[in-house]
């Protein structure tokens, strides 16, 4: 199973709240709406793993680590994020981090 | 410049989305779901792609695959008429609101709903479900009705629409909620029954957001009014649901359907209304602000903390970016180092929300001091 890290995207959100509509209406069970995400899950994995293909850079100065379950929980604050094309600046960012050796696990 | 960067973001997403789709395809069949639910769902999910403005707008694949499926129907039906066809062709050069991609979606629903032959009612109902947001405009519909779209202060938006011979077929089961907490959005087709309503507001749909600023949370608000003869009354009904609505939601509505600004029981910790307390504690200095704390101006707790928190506000919390969006990062890590402070962290496979906007990497190298 592939992680449901990438549910709370926007991605993922706008997924589950259209999920959550079609089951307000009874026009899907939740089981139904389930098999979806899973399935949502495992397409996004494969996209970033293959269809993706850019880098990017950070700098800034870190607030808070967490490591637990074997996902790191990251609060930066002042960070720049550096592509080739552009530059982003925000002032509090945060990272969840699965571990991506194996995607073997899938952490909820 | 950040165009550049979302460029590749809408292919990214649209093929996520149709692989999703497809592959779903089998399971809702399986379930028995009709075909028709997943390209709901399909619509509905772009929608929200689309109003989160991290992503660009519709494929034109997908609206030649509309188109398609219109025409598909329309054969089945065989109730093309003329009138609806000419009225087709009106849509789109009235078409001029600021959201084009939404309005692009318009002449196609239309199309579909007019050439199958159903009622004006349905056409503008089913108009109203897919695009979630109808840009401020009017429309004319397959029967020659003019739809009026209403866009309230609070971006929520009504439809109002002027009906006097309808007869309406509901295709989204209709289901009144008061709503709750953070509801989803439920649409709810309503539908006078019969013709001859000496009233003109026959159907008042509410399908969106309301979104409330107050506490500076989006709400997704689940508004629905009740169909009947009463038009006007039930506009009023439907007000007053509106107000149950955020009232449950957030309490954070005084009792004035869907405004944006802070209640005002809210209190204010900083800025310029608290100079009158802070004047006094810098004249009266020493033991008189332990007075003051018993005196308390209205404002419980907050003059204790005037004084502490008056030093310590660097004003951060309100020089944040424009969004309230935290800014998020979800991907996985290949290593994470630390000497002494210095982290350095290798990430790949990444989804960035940043400043409202949504960034893609493969992989990402950064550092920071703790």
């Amino acid at each position: 199973m592939a992680y449901q890290l990438y549910r709370n995207t926007t991605l993922g959100n706008s997924l589950q709240e259209s999920l959550d509509e079609l089951i307000q209406t009874q026009q899907i069970t939740p089981q139904l709406a389930l098999q979806v995400l899973l399935q949502f899950d495992k397409a996004i994995n494969t996209a970033l793993a293959n269809r993706v293909r850019n880098r990017v850079n950070f700098k800034g100065s870190l607030n808070t680590y967490r490591f637990c379950d074997n996902v790191w929980t990251f609060v930066l604050n002042d960070v720049e994020f550096r592509e080739v094309t552009d530059l982003v600046k925000v002032d509090k960012v945060k990272i969840v981090a699965c571990d991506g050796k194996n995607t073997g696990n899938a952490a909820e | 410049m950040s165009n550049q960067l979302n460029l590749p973001q809408p292919k990214l997403y649209r093929s996520v989305i149709e692989d999703v789709i497809n592959e779903v395809r089998e399971l809702f069949l399986d379930e028995g779901v009709d075909e028709q639910v997943l390209m709901e769902l399909k619509t509905l999910w772009e929608n929200k792609l689309m109003q989160s403005k991290a992503v660009e707008g519709f494929n034109t694949e997908e609206q030649a695959a509309l188109q398609a499926a219109a025409q598909q129907q329309a054969q089945q039906a065989q109730q093309a008429t003329q009138q609806a066809q000419t009225q087709q062709v009106l849509l789109p050069p009235q078409q001029q609101a600021p959201q084009q991609q939404v309005i692009v979606q318009d002449p196609k629903i239309l199309q579909h709903m007019s050439a199958t032959g159903m009622n004006a009612a349905t056409t503008a109902a089913t108009l109203a479900l897919p695009t979630g947001i109808s840009p401020y405009q009017q429309l004319i519909t397959s029967q020659g009705q003019i739809l009026q779209v209403l866009r309230a202060a609070n971006g929520t938006q009504y439809i109002i629409q002027p009906q006097q011979q309808m007869v309406l077929q509901q295709q989204v089961l209709p289901q009144m909620q008061p709503g709750g907490g953070q509801a989803p959005v439920i649409q709810q087709v309503l539908a006078p029954l019969q013709g001859g309503l000496p009233q003109q507001t026959g159907v008042i749909i509410q399908p969106q957001q309301v979104i409330l600023t107050g506490n500076n949370v989006q709400q997704n608000a689940q508004v629905q009014g009740g169909a009947a003869p009463g038009g006007p009354q039930q506009q009023q009904q439907i007000q007053q649901q509106v107000q149950q609505v955020q009232q449950v939601q957030g309490g954070a509505a005084p009792g004035v359907p869907q405004q944006q600004q802070q209640p005002p029981m809210m209190l204010q910790v900083d800025g310029a209304g608290d100079t009158s307390s802070e004047d006094e504690d810098e004249e009266e200095e020493y033991d008189e602000e332990e007075d003051e704390e018993k005196e308390k101006d209205g404002e419980d707790g907050q003059v204790e903390e005037e004084p502490l928190n008056s030093e310590d506000d660097v004003s951060d919390e309100e020089d944040q970016e424009l969004f309230d969006t935290e800014n998020v990062v979800v991907c996985q890590y290949d290593k994470i180092h630390r000497s002494k402070n210095k982290w350095k962290f290798h990430l790949k496979d990444g989804i960035m929300n940043l400043n409202g906007r949504d960034y893609v990497f493969s992989k990402a190298i950064g550092d920071a001091e703790w």
